[in-house]
Parts: C-alpha cells; sequence; structure tokens
C-alpha cells in the first residue's frame, strides 16, 4: 500500500525556510533563552488501544479540546497510522493538537499527565484463563507507562474492569489516588437518563448512583436519586401505584437490570459499543485534567469504605476526581443491609479473582 | 432483544410521571397556554448509519450544533444499535432527542439533511454501473426527504460526491441554494495541515483552496495559500531545490492520496469526514457566512457553460438559508481550462443518468 507524504519536507521542501517567512523577535544578551526557564508542559493524554472503544475516547477528547497532545498506541502499526491521519486531517476544523502514533509503549506514552487503557477488549463471558491473558497484557503496557510518566494518572476502561484497574495498581507503582477504572460511570449515566427522560428534565438535573462491581451485579443506590432537591424513589413511589406501574422492588430489579444491560443490548445491535463510553471517559478526562473535583462513581481501592469489609479491592463508587486523581471516597454513604450485602458479596468475589493473578 | 430505551419501554406509566413532581406556575386566566408560538428546535438528520453517517452525527452531537438527531439506515439492527449508543451518552451532554428509523418519516421538519447512504461496488463493477445504482437509491431517499423537510438544507456526502449532489437536487426539486455537497471542504484541510506544518502555524491561518471535482483530478489554486496575509505561493517556492510543476504535483497528490491512505491503513475513513461536515452544519446552521469550498451548482463561473448544470466545488458562502455565494476566484487560464474540463466529464456522466 502507498504511503502518502506526511510533511512538505518529504516531498523535498526546506522545512529550515520558515525562518524566512516569519522573524522572531529580537532577543536581548540578558534574557534567559527560555531554555532554563520551567514552562509549563503542553496536557498530554495517551490512548493505548486504537479500537473502537479508545478511538471513539481519543477523537472525544479531541472534540472537546481536553488535551494539547494525543498519542494514540496500539499492536497493529497500519490501523493506529490510519487512526492518527483520519484525526490529523482535520486540522483546519480544530484548535491545534500534537497528535502521534505508534506500537511502541514507552516512547509514545512518554511524559502523560492521563494514560487511559482499553486494551485488551473482552467481548466473552470473563473466565480466569482470559482474565489470566488479559492481566498478561496489561503486564506489556502498564510498567511501561509507569515508566515514561511517572506522575500520569492512570485509568482503566477494559473488562472486567475492577480486577483490570487492581492490576494495573499492582503492575504501575502508582500510589491508588492515580489509579482508577471507569467503572460504573457509564451505568449510572443511564440510569440518569431513563429517569431524566422519565421525568421530562435535563440528565444532568438527576443525582443517580450505580456502585459496587462494574456488570451485572452492579448496585443501584436508590436512596440516592434526587432531582430538584427532591428525593425521587419516596415520590415515584407514591405516585405510580396502579398494579401495571408500581415503583416495587420488582419493579427498580427491571430497571437496574435494563441499565447493567445496556451495553449488551446495544453490542447486540450494532456489533460493538463506542460512542457513550467515549463521552462517559471523556468525562472523567475533564475532571481530572481540569481539577474539577466533580463526583462520579468509578472504579477505585475501595478498602475501608464497605462496612464490614476489608479487602483490598477496586470497586466503583462515588469519587471526588481532581488533578491529583482521587481526591476523596463518599464515606458517608447510607446504604440499605441489602444494598451492603451485595457489596460485601463483590468484593469478596473481586478479591478471589485478585488473589488467583498472584499479583 | 429486550427494548429499552426508556421507563415506559419497562412499563413504566410516562404520563403521570411528572404531575405532581413539577408544578407550573400559577397562570393568568387571560393567557392560553398554547398560545405562545415555541421557537422550533434545531433538527439534523443523518442518512445512512455507518462510519462516515456515524462520524458526522457522533461530531455534530458533541459540538452542541443540534437540538434533535435522526439517523436513517436500511439496515434496522445496525440502526438501532448506534442511535441507542448515542442515547447512552446524552446524560453526558446537554439535552439532545435522538431518533431513529428505517422511514424518512423520522426526518420530518429537518433544518439540515445529510445524506451518506451509497451502494457497495460489486468487484469489477463499471463505474456508470455503480452511479446508476446509487442513482436508484436516492430515488428512495430524496423525494421522500424533500417532502418531509420542504424547506431544509441538504447537504450531500456519498459519493462520486459532485454527481450525486447534482441528483439529489434534481430529485429533491429545491432551489440550487439549498443544495450542496461536501466537495473540496476536506481535501483543502488536508491541504491547509500540510501547509501549516511545514511553516509551523496554526493551520486555520492557512488560506489554501482546493476545488473542482472532488478525487483524483481536484485542482489546488497555488495563489489562493495566504498566511498571515502573504502569499505564500514565492515561500514554498524558495524553499524547494527545483521548484517545478512536479514539485506542485507532489503537493496536490498527498492531499488527493490523503483518503485511500487511511483507507489503506484502517479500512475506511470517518473521523476527519465527520469533522468537515460538522465544521459545514455549523456554518451553515448557525449562519456564520464562512467561506467553504464546497460542492455547488457552478454553470455560468469560469466559462463553464450555463446550460451544464453540473455540481463541483468552489469557495462558498454559507449560511442558514445555504449558499449566499460563490468566489468569482481568479484563476489562471490553465486552472480555468482544467475547471472546464472537470465540468464537461461531469456533465457527460449525468446526461446518462435520465433525470
Amino acid at each position: 500500500m502507498k504511503k502518502e507524504a506526511s510533511s512538505l519536507s518529504e516531498l523535498g521542501f526546506d522545512v529550515n525556510f520558515g525562518a524566512g517567512f516569519f522573524r522572531q523577535v529580537p532577543s536581548s544578551e540578558s534574557c534567559d533563552g527560555g531554555g532554563t526557564q520551567r514552562r509549563r508542559r503542553p496536557t498530554k493524554v495517551s490512548v493505548i488501544g486504537a479500537g473502537d472503544v479508545g478511538m471513539a475516547i481519543a477523537q472525544t477528547i479531541l472534540t472537546l479540546g481536553l488535551a494539547d497532545e494525543i498519542a494514540l498506541v496500539d499492536a497493529d502499526a497500519h490501523k493506529v497510522r490510519g487512526e492518527m491521519l483520519d484525526l490529523q486531517h482535520a486540522a483546519a476544523f480544530l484548535p491545534r493538537v500534537r497528535i502521534v502514533a505508534g506500537t511502541d509503549v514507552l516512547a509514545l506514552t512518554r511524559g502523560s499527565d492521563l494514560a487511559i487503557v482499553t486494551v485488551p477488549g473482552a467481548r466473552q463471558q470473563v473466565t480466569m484463563e482470559l482474565l489470566r491473558k488479559n492481566v498478561a497484557v496489561l503486564r506489556e503496557i502498564v510498567p511501561a507507562v509507569a515508566e515514561g510518566s511517572p506522575e500520569s494518572l492512570l485509568l482503566v476502561v477494559s473488562n472486567p474492569v475492577d480486577v483490570l484497574a487492581y492490576a494495573a495498581w499492582k503492575l504501575s507503582g502508582f500510589p491508588a489516588s492515580r489509579v482508577i477504572g471507569s467503572g460504573t460511570n457509564l451505568d449510572s449515566s443511564r440510569l440518569r437518563r431513563l429517569l431524566a427522560d422519565h421525568l421530562g428534565v435535563g440528565a444532568q438535573d438527576v443525582q443517580a448512583y450505580m456502585v459496587g462491581e462494574h456488570g451485572g451485579t452492579a448496585v443501584a443506590l436508590w436512596s440516592s436519586i434526587s432531582v430538584g432537591g427532591m428525593p425521587v424513589l419516596s415520590y415515584l413511589q407514591k405516585t405510580h401505584t396502579s398494579s401495571s406501574s408500581s415503583f416495587d422492588g420488582e419493579a427498580l430489579e427491571g430497571i437496574r437490570q435494563a441499565v447493567v444491560g445496556g451495553a449488551r443490548e446495544v453490542i447486540g445491535l450494532k456489533g460493538y459499543a463506542s460512542w457513550a463510553i467515549g463521552y462517559s471517559v471523556a468525562s472523567l478526562a475533564r475532571s481530572l485534567l481540569r481539577d474539577q473535583r466533580r463526583v462520579h462513581p468509578v472504579s477505585v481501592l475501595a478498602k475501608g469504605f464497605i462496612p464490614g469489609d476489608d479487602h483490598q479491592v477496586f470497586l466503583s463508587l462515588p469519587a471526588r476526581l481532581g488533578r491529583g486523581g482521587v481526591l476523596g471516597v463518599a464515606a458517608g454513604l447510607e446504604l440499605t443491609a441489602d444494598e451492603e450485602s451485595t457489596l460485601r458479596r463483590s468484593a469478596e468475589t473481586l478479591w478471589g479473582h485478585c488473589q488467583a493473578l498472584g499479583l | 432483544m429486550h427494548k429499552t430505551s426508556s421507563l415506559s419501554d419497562l412499563g413504566f406509566d410516562a404520563a403521570d410521571a411528572s404531575s405532581g413532581f413539577f408544578r407550573p406556575v400559577a397562570d393568568d386566566s387571560t393567557h392560553s397556554s398554547s398560545s405562545a408560538p415555541h421557537r422550533r428546535l434545531t433538527k439534523v438528520s443523518v442518512i445512512g448509519a455507518g462510519n462516515v453517517g456515524m462520524a458526522i452525527a457522533q461530531t455534530i452531537l458533541t459540538q452542541n450544533l443540534a437540538d434533535e438527531i435522526a439517523l436513517v439506515d436500511a439496515l434496522p439492527d445496525k440502526l438501532r444499535g448506534e442511535a441507542l449508543d448515542l442515547q447512552h451518552a446524552t446524560a453526558f451532554l446537554p439535552r439532545v432527542r435522538i431518533v431513529s428509523g428505517t422511514d424518512h418519516a423520522v426526518t420530518a421538519s429537518s433544518d439540515l439533511v445529510v445524506v451518506t447512504a451509497g451502494v457497495r461496488q460489486n468487484p469489477g463493477e463499471a463505474r456508470l454501473s455503480l452511479l446508476r445504482r446509487n442513482v436508484e437509491l436516492f430515488r428512495k431517499i430524496v423525494p421522500p426527504v424533500a417532502e418531509h423537510s420542504p424547506d431544509a438544507l441538504l447537504l450531500v456526502v456519498s459519493n462520486p460526491v459532485d454527481v450525486l449532489t447534482y441528483v439529489a437536487w434534481k430529485l429533491s426539486g429545491f432551489p440550487a441554494s439549498r443544495v450542496i455537497g461536501s466537495g473540496t471542504n476536506l481535501d483543502s484541510s488536508r491541504f491547509r495541515f500540510l501547509v501549516a506544518e511545514h511553516l509551523d502555524v496554526n493551520a486555520q491561518d492557512v488560506q489554501a483552496y482546493m476545488v473542482g471535482e472532488h478525487g483524483d483530478s481536484s485542482l489546488a489554486i497555488w495563489s489562493t495559500i495566504s498566511v498571515a496575509g502573504m502569499s505564500a505561493f514565492k515561500s514554498l517556492r524558495d524553499s524547494h531545490h527545483s521548484f517545478d510543476e512536479a514539485a506542485l504535483e507532489g503537493i496536490r497528490r498527498a492531499v488527493v492520496g490523503g483518503a485511500y491512505e487511511v483507507i489503506g491503513l484502517k479500512g475506511y475513513t470517518s473521523w476527519a469526514i465527520g469533522y468537515s461536515v460538522a465544521s459545514l452544519a455549523a456554518s451553515l446552521l448557525r449562519d456564520q457566512r464562512r467561506v467553504h469550498p464546497v460542492s455547488v451548482l457552478a454553470s455560468g463561473s469560469h466559462g463553464i457553460s450555463d446550460g451544464h448544470d453540473v455540481f463541483l466545488s468552489l469557495p462558498a458562502r454559507l449560511g442558514r438559508s445555504g449558499v449566499l455565494g460563490v468566489a468569482e476566484m481568479d484563476l489562471t487560464e490553465v486552472e480555468a481550462a482544467q475547471l472546464r474540463r472537470s465540468a464537461k466529464t461531469l456533465w457527460e456522466n449525468c446526461q446518462l443518468l435520465d433525470l
């Protein structure tokens, strides 16, 4: 396949000529040349994995103007170069962003403020064997990222996200405050959207958190739902009392299942899911990079936060996110007995997986 | 497959939902609640939910250009999956309504309709045959779309874009000012990117136009390259060891070949055309009066015969009512002749289509 020239210098044009086109302002001898002065580095985001998820994340981050430099890394050199060119060709329509791509994790991700891991892709049911393979992939990637970007934030998206976030934490040697998994951020947004549409309000005005283990056993904190300062659940239960549409336990469980099944539904229809996770992760990226102190339900080191559980596992809890990573985790959640026991059960299951991985 | 895009799908009665939860302000009895005309929301429809259509829809969504987005495709599952994937994202965005359907009725009352649908080329199929099949596809799409949104702007992206924009114009019955093709808008961006990287300036500060027939025969108008009010042509000439036609042609080919290269590497192009079309959508919907090289009715320009109703790319001022004007460029005789040659070929193709 023909490699096109990607620069005028490749076509024989002298790159140094530009000096005549724009001239620099005169600099005095006593002036600091700029080299010794600490200049604020440009914001760099690396996305590891240029598949549907990775590229939706990278493109959304680009469109939202969250980074000055984006590095794309993938094992498939052709694919990742194609993706880079496809983004670069839009240069006239976007603020200037430096975009690099390739297969060398360390070289490309060096100096990142945020590294987002979307590999490996996991489509089928998670088994221990698959889990070991996934961790083996992370072993190839995470230490290199940590070496090149020792101050970086690490955001894991690949599934099963709670176990892989734990693995990434162990493999990076980073403090737990700098490692998060995308967790139930998207599930929570699905729940909020369902409720928002039903009530005719904007989704941003619905507070609602799904927590715990990302996947089929995520917990919807029904008592946490509020709109316009009003608790929603009790209101809904009061007003929906007909036998065909009451907000009883069974109905709530139906909603929860619809939410956690959302990705599977999309995958069943279009073959994969991309746009929603792209926005979800871009939203996390913004809170982190711009020090927004926003609360997101994401997979964090949950040790000490679930009553009666002390395991060192990652699972989703409402967490305050900012430039330093996880600034704090909700410590005063009012959980029902059922919610507590589900979370404890999840923590135990996750701990079992983590131990079996020998990290 | 369990359909779950709303609580009513799950059996919850939507009619009672917000009453009582939010109460309207007390109304003066002399005012009828339905008398105030509601300002219509901005609606964009995208026909074709493939890689190109979805990159366009998603970029328009992220850039907050529309209040409602409608998606249409022939494959119902793929379409529904894409619509759901976007809907799941809406909690992170300002409220946007996303609808979809295989029936064009879902596009009713659009302000802008973007057509990305096209048939796949059969192995060894001749260009004319492919073109005719695309015309048949457009016959199924354009008339119903025009009927459902008689005041819409029509933006054609499907290739070959210049011929298909002509086809869409004919089938819609719209005035030519409301029908444009994405044309060389993206090629020009690639052109500007190459020059910008070379000069180490922002691509938005490089003015440079590629015009004519989108594809292998597009024209780079060298005299239009300008940065900081200076023509960059002389500088390019001075920086090349043997500046000649071949050097310029090398740049033009790198631009034109850009799309092929991406297709060869990742299988298709999506992001760049998504941004390109979203940029056109912004200029149109927000009445920006920006100048973009897009495929417009070019008869009467540069010696192209008045009776030859061809569409090809020229710098055009775009706003809420569509094409507000087309630039009367200063072309060299060679450039004008090349343009006329493209127009002739395009016209010959158009004549074979029985429109």
